[in-house]
């Protein structure tokens, strides 16, 4: 897909430079239609292109995790402990790998990934303009959400068949009781302590 | 050589060297797999490239205008 991209930027590179070095050939009609399609169609599409290529990419863990200040949270998921909520869910695929963070960590409203990118260029700005803060120190906005749990958990047989889910589900659907800060599942990225723990190493 | 002519030039040389500038740095940022290849795309390349159409687009501008005076 980027290699398709770049070959329509080249392309464009090439039929721009035409008029960089001769621009007095737009003087003839079929050239007029050349630079318009060189110096404005091919552009527009590789704007659009790029952008959906860089939107997709800063969605993958590998994105996320290239960040330094987020290398001990993709360690983490490799932790081999089952009550590592996020190893778990990593390890065994319950979110897809390549898009670990994103699973969880996305805004799942209307202008939920407009704000995910926000987020992303603020956290940009601090770790580039400003001193960025310890890893160990991060701490999501408004903490995390059980709407990001729910998103895919409510619904699940399993989920909903646990007498203790369903008893309190009104509960988790306001918010009123966190999934991973009420004592349930309150073992998350624990960065903290990654020097003590066992990881899991996969096959390739 | 009409002064609007000569202008046009300018025009579509300015255009071509800011869109092809424009894609250059998205290439780079295409292949530089780093969070900061998406603020150079999205606030430098984009710019660029962003700006070169719209120079062109007003090179359009100049050559209606000749056109228009003449009564054609």
């Amino acid at each position: 897909m980027v290699g398709i991209l770049i070959g329509q930027i080249a392309f464009s590179i090439v039929l721009a430079s035409i008029f960089l070095f001769r621009p007095s050939l737009t003087s003839a009609a079929g050239w007029k239609i050349v630079a318009f399609v060189g110096l404005c169609v091919l552009p527009g599409l590789c704007l659009i292109g790029g952008m959906n290529t860089h939107v997709q990419r800063s969605e993958t863990t590998r994105f996320c995790t290239s960040c330094h200040v987020m290398v001990p949270y993709g360690q983490s998921l490799y932790i081999d402990d089952a009550n590592h909520i996020p190893a778990q869910h990593f390890q065994n695929h319950r979110v897809p790998a390549d898009m670990a963070c994103y699973s969880c960590h996305a805004d799942y409203t209307i202008y939920g990934p407009l704000n995910d990118k926000l987020r992303g260029l603020k956290r940009i700005y601090l770790e580039y303009v400003t001193t960025p803060p310890a890893a160990a120190a991060i701490q999501i906005p408004g903490g995390f959400k059980n709407a990001q749990c729910l998103h895919c958990h409510a619904g699940a047989r399993s989920f909903e068949e646990n007498p203790v889910h369903s008893t309190m589900m009104s509960t988790l659907q306001s918010n009123e009781v966190s999934c991973l800060g009420s004592g349930c599942h309150d073992t998350a990225h624990d960065i903290a302590n990654l020097d003590h723990l066992k990881f899991w190493k996969p096959l390739q | 050589m009409k002064l609007s002519t000569i202008g046009i030039r300018r025009l579509l040389r300015a255009s071509s060297g800011l869109v092809i500038l424009g894609m250059l740095l998205e290439i780079v940022s295409l292949l530089w797999f780093h969070p900061l290849s998406f603020v150079l795309f999205a606030f430098v390349a984009a710019g660029l490239i962003g700006l070169g159409i719209l120079v062109y687009l007003v090179s359009l501008v100049f050559v209606a205008g000749p056109s228009e005076s003449t009564g054609r």
